[in-house]
């Protein structure tokens, strides 16, 4: 792997041999196996594979919400694998914004305290959060609907809470994980046009898994993931505005 | 920092799920108005049986009767008792009650002599309301102890009929021990008369002050050998152990009271502990949510504690305000035999009852926390 020290400096994300093995009783299922994957700063990936490829369970283990079995996952210089339960979570908080296909909204909470939680975390008045929470609800155009609890709200507006939730504490890397797969043409149409501008405007690094490949047509680099490794890697450098192009290796 | 958002975050959200949150607290306050009202019993029965080293009363008896209906025993005793060394007073005292089974609503009648009334009771009283002379000056005139007529809602100039005796209320008197603030004290002629079936010049006990507290044992058996070969031999006992004796069942059903103290608190636990795991139950997924936002899981299960506590303790103040409100009002006082047992509200009591409510809530919501958050996030994130 020489020169892979330099290709490491670059990638925002790097997997090596990143594996994970599920152990049901005598079964074992490895929807990820030796994945290697290197995705720069910067980059808007789309994600797809047929369903039970792993992708879910990829984005699980960039958010740190699980751990791998094998191999190493490095995030802008973290590697995730060696931080415990409780780093993970500070890490998480000030370095992804998690975007879930069901929403996901806390129901007793309004949409502004749903999109104030991350914000919680950092040490901020309550008017730097307020300023803040109202940017993002700004950002996803519901500014009039702060006061409405998540039930109040069409699954597309939830959604857009949902991001607005997820990128108000500005982290660098977004996750979403088939965040249009409930909702309408018109509705995923906004949400993904909406992740489309955090890239281009504000240089998020976005992984986002869907089947819809209207949706994985939105991203510059579309990756496909099957029985645990990454079969095809497509690169659209056009639209890569000057990112270096790496991407996804196909695994031997 | 974290810690403490976390908490206020819990709290408004316990808020916001109000159904939840009354249903729970409702039980919980249930729970700790019976540990209250049962503690109030406990409390009752100590303060009225329980000997102290500053006791100085003793309480003369007809040997082996054991209720005021066949105790007798002729009044010119307690001249002679007041011989007897170490004794400060002996005041003959004829009792009527109402009733001698026990009773949440006993009047007991004491009849004493206007002497003894000027002297030995109201040594040991204090008037609120009326005076000794206007008690004095009408035959049925009565002392009516401030329990008694806070109970009957009696003031001077009230009548007052009991056991087929009527008087008139020309004094409310409070004093230190719980059969005093529940008498009535009338004027031993009257009594006497008024009751029938006693012969004059007889009594039902003799109310004896001792000098030293530390004689009274001593002079308890100094006064029983005293008239042990007369025709009316005598049993003398403190009045605490008096009273414990008489109000013997009574000691049992506080005794098996405190069983439902120690459920009422087992309640407590599982009514929060209920409360918390089911609304866990369903919010598994709004963990892992939070957890995926970035809250740790120790402050989140630090929040379900505060829940928990919160939930615990609004209930107690609750429950320990609405047993003090009733036993306030109630003024209740349990009578057999002639002796009674008062159960007060008591700050302390309930200020106990809360803290004892929020340290089970705390224990209740403990392990249901430590579990949640501990819980792998990927699985709360995949529950319903
Ligand atoms: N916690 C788990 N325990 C056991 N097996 C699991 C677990 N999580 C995922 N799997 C298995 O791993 C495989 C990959 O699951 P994953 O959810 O990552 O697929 P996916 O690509 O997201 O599929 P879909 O498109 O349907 O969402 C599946 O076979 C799944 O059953
Ligand atoms: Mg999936």
């Amino acid at each position: 792997m020489t020169g892979a020290t330099a290709a490491a400096d670059a990638a925002f994300i790097r997997c090596t041999r990143l594996t994970k093995v599920f152990r049901r009783g005598d079964t074992e299922i490895v929807p990820l196996r030796d994945l290697d994957l290197e995705i720069p700063r910067g980059a808007f990936v789309s994600l797809m594979g047929p369903s039970g490829s792993g992708k879910t369970t990829l984005l699980n283990l960039l958010a740190g919400l699980d751990g791998a079995t094998r191999g190493e996952l490095w995030i802008d210089g973290q590697e995730l694998s060696r931080l415990s339960r409780d780093q993970l979570a500070r890490w998480r908080a000030k370095s992804v914004g998690i975007i879930f296909q069901s929403y996901n909204l806390v129901p007793v909470l309004t949409a502004y305290e749903n999109v104030e939680l991350p914000l919680l975390l950092h040490d901020l008045s309550r008017r730097e959060r307020h300023e803040r929470t109202m940017a993002a609800l700004e950002t996803v155009s519901l500014v009039d609907r702060a006061s409405h609890f998540p039930r109040q709200l069409s699954g597309g507006q939830e959604q857009r809470v949902a991001i607005a939730r997820a990128i108000v504490a500005d982290p660098p890397l977004l996750l979403a994980d088939e965040p249009t797969g409930d909702l309408d043409r018109v509705s995923a149409d906004l949400v993904l046009d909406l992740l489309g501008r955090l890239h281009r405007e504000r240089g998020r690094t976005i992984v986002m898994v869907t089947h819809d490949p209207l949706a994985a047509a939105r991203a510059p680099l579309k990756l496909h993931l099957d029985k645990g490794a990454l079969e095809s890697t497509r690169v659209d450098s056009v639209s890569m505005e000057g990112a270096r192009t790496a991407a996804g290796e196909v695994a031997p | 920092m974290i810690l403490l958002r976390t908490a206020a975050l819990s709290l408004r959200m316990l808020a916001r799920s109000r159904v939840r949150a009354a249903l729970a607290v409702a039980g919980i306050a249930v729970a700790v108005f019976i540990l209250c009202a049962e503690r109030a019993v406990h409390s009752g029965i100590v303060e009225a049986t329980a000997a102290n080293e500053r006791d100085t009363r003793l309480i003369v008896y007809r040997a082996n009767r054991f209720c005021p209906f066949t105790s007798r025993l002729p009044e010119r005793y307690a001249d002679e008792v007041a011989s007897i060394e170490g004794v400060k007073s002996a005041v003959p005292m004829q009792i009527v009650v109402s009733n001698c089974r026990a009773s949440l609503d006993v009047v007991v009648f004491r009849g004493v002599r206007a002497a003894d009334a000027a002297r030995g009771i109201a040594a040991r009283v204090r008037f609120v309301e009326g005076s000794l002379d206007a008690f004095l000056a009408r035959g049925d005139g009565a002392l009516v102890g401030s329990a008694l007529a806070a109970r009957r809602g009696l003031k001077p100039g009230d009548r007052l009929s009991a056991a087929g005796i009527t008087v008139t209320v020309a004094g409310i008197v409070d004093a230190d021990g719980p059969q005093d603030r529940n008498a009535c004290f009338v004027q031993l002629p009257f009594l006497q008369a008024a009751a029938g079936g006693v012969q004059g010049g007889e009594v039902t006990q003799l109310e004896v002050e001792v000098a030293d507290p530390a004689k009274l044992r001593e002079v308890a058996t100094l006064i029983d050998a005293r008239f042990a070969t007369d025709l009316a031999p005598t049993t003398t006992r403190p009045e605490k152990a008096f009273v414990a004796r008489a109000a013997a069942d009574l000691v049992a059903i506080a005794e098996f009271a405190g069983f439902l103290g120690v459920g009422a608190l087992l309640a407590i636990f599982a009514l929060v502990a209920n409360a918390i795991v089911l609304s866990l139950e369903h919010r598994t997924r709004e963990l892992a949510v939070l957890q995926s936002v970035g809250f740790p899981g120790k402050a989140l299960a630090f929040g379900i504690v505060v829940e928990s506590s919160a939930l615990a303790f609004v209930g107690a103040v609750v429950g320990a305000g609405a047993a003090s409100l009733v036993l306030g009002l109630g003024r209740f006082s349990l009578g057999a035999e002639g002796v009674l047992v008062e159960f007060r509200p008591s700050g302390v009591t309930a200020a106990a009852s809360v803290a004892l409510a929020l340290a089970v809530g705390i224990a209740a919501g403990l392990i249901p926390a430590i579990a949640a958050s501990r819980k792998a996030i990927v699985e709360g994130l995949r529950a319903a």
